[in-house]
């Protein structure tokens, strides 16, 4: 899955998203992974991620669904896929040092904007060899797609199952005095069920929405 | 997803929780359009509905579908992996699925949450087998089809509605143009949006990207990097 691929967003908005993924392959270092993932995960709790997670339970496990990184931590299987989400390049930094040093032998993934990682991973001695994923963007009928600064919010879940309506209902909230707009990024983060929706860059992107409607 | 009408206040707090607009409100009750419903689940974990209106009977072939491309909790048999995808570039590090020198294609049909029918995925898939591209045999949508015409095998898929669904297939990276055409041309008969990535090897660092220029197209900024650290795993 390329849940975390496509982010749309700025150069300035993107420089506040970053997602780690460790997981084992299937089919090569899968038995006994969970000792691994979980020394991963640790290093990753250490560093107060915005957001953490695993779906691989078939239950929605994340931070933003009020999981502690000690729950998501403990109930990590050789099968998880643990997640998590940081909001500065600096942690980035401390984290892969720490991951490199730790030596762990797992797969790890970071998405964010390429420059910036790459710059990252130089600064702590990481030098691959990369795999990457691009995104070449969007085709085919686009005039379905809802405005951009929604879209901005909505692909923070690769999976799609954060809705635009959503997006647009919370904002009248919000004009309303009825919630907060940290609430709003709380419920939208809910929606994820893997943990890599970014709550915090959420936050930002709505205060920009309901700027610019003023 | 059904709304139990018995059960249903008619409050309306479930409606704007649903991806692709599914739930309608018409002469006071609400529902969910089968045909939009992708059953990705969304709505029932949202616990937005408080009286417990909102269930999910037994799904049947071929509406199962539905609810396997389009609710990430549930694991692919074909897959082994949750989601609507393969391990692609995330543990190529240690699979090395791509090498240098070799593209991933990765077509995702309906994102960003939009959604798809099954038939579009088809018309994309048609148009990419006359290259005669090596579909990745472990992912769910090659399991569907005729790998050799792109053609679903059973046709009655067809008229199914997922959030997303994957095309993904390797080709070497000199191909690239040409399959970026097909691209272009096919996107032009679709009813969705598709989400196009490509999952390669960097050389000396690098991203190669001279083949994606000349096909006139310019990456995001941002993307996925494996960091190449599950290289141990073979001596530990």
């Amino acid at each position: 899955m390329t849940h975390t691929l496509h982010r749309s967003g700025g150069k300035k908005s993107l420089e506040g998203d970053y997602v780690f993924l460790a997981m084992a392959s299937r089919e090569y270092n899968l038995n006994g992974a969970a000792q691994k993932l979980k020394e991963i995960a640790k290093i990753f709790a250490k560093y107060n991620p915005v957001n953490m997670g695993d779906m691989s339970s078939g239950q929605p496990v994340t931070m933003a669904r009020g999981a502690s990184p000690e729950k998501i931590i403990n109930e990590i299987s050789d099968r998880s896929i643990v997640h998590a989400v940081y909001t500065d390049k600096e942690t980035v930094k401390k984290v892969l040092k720490e991951l490199k040093e730790a030596d762990i032998g797992m797969s790890v993934v970071v998405s964010g904007i390429f420059d910036e990682v790459f710059c990252a991973c130089k600064e702590v001695s990481i030098s691959g060899p990369f795999s990457v994923d691009l995104s070449l963007g969007i085709m085919g009928k686009t005039q379905l797609l809802p405005k951009e600064e929604i879209l901005d919010i909505t692909t923070m879940c690769g999976h799609g199952l954060v809705s635009r309506h959503l997006v647009a209902h919370l904002v009248e909230k919000i004009k309303k005095g009825e919630i907060t707009v940290d609430e709003a990024a709380k419920e939208l983060a809910k929606q994820c069920v893997c943990g890599v929706f970014n709550p915090a860059r959420a936050t930002k992107l709505l205060r920009e929405i309901l700027n610019k409607e003023k | 997803m059904l709304i139990d009408k018995k059960k249903c206040v008619s409050c309306g707090a479930c409606l704007h929780y649903c991806p692709v607009g599914a739930i309608k409100f018409e002469k006071g009750v609400y529902y969910i359009n089968q045909d939009i419903c992708v059953e990705c689940g969304v709505c029932i974990r949202s616990n937005a509905c408080k009286v417990g209106a909102i269930y999910q009977p037994e799904l049947r072939w071929p509406r199962v579908l539905r609810s396997v491309f389009s609710d990430p909790l549930l694991v692919h048999p074909q897959t082994d992996v949750p989601g609507r995808g393969t391990e692609e570039v995330k543990t190529n590090d240690v699979t090395h699925r791509f090498k240098r020198g070799e593209f991933g294609i990765i077509i995702e049909v309906g994102r960003p949450g939009v959604g798809t029918y099954l038939e579009d995925v088809e018309k994309i898939a048609k148009a990419l087998a006359v290259h005669n591209v090596e579909f990745e045999p472990k992912n769910p949508v090659t399991y569907l089809l005729d790998i050799k015409t792109g053609e679903f095998k059973d046709p009655a898929v067809k008229k199914e509605r997922v959030l997303s669904a994957i095309i993904e297939f390797k080709i070497k990276e000199e191909d690239f143009p040409k399959i970026a055409e097909t691209l272009k041309e096919v996107s032009k008969k679709i009813d969705t949006v598709i989400s196009v990535g490509i999952a390669t090897v960097c050389k000396d660092g690098e991203i190669p990207l001279a083949t994606v220029k000349e096909a006139g197209l310019t990456p995001r900024i941002n993307g996925k990097i494996n960091l190449g650290l599950g290289l141990a795993w073979s001596y530990k």
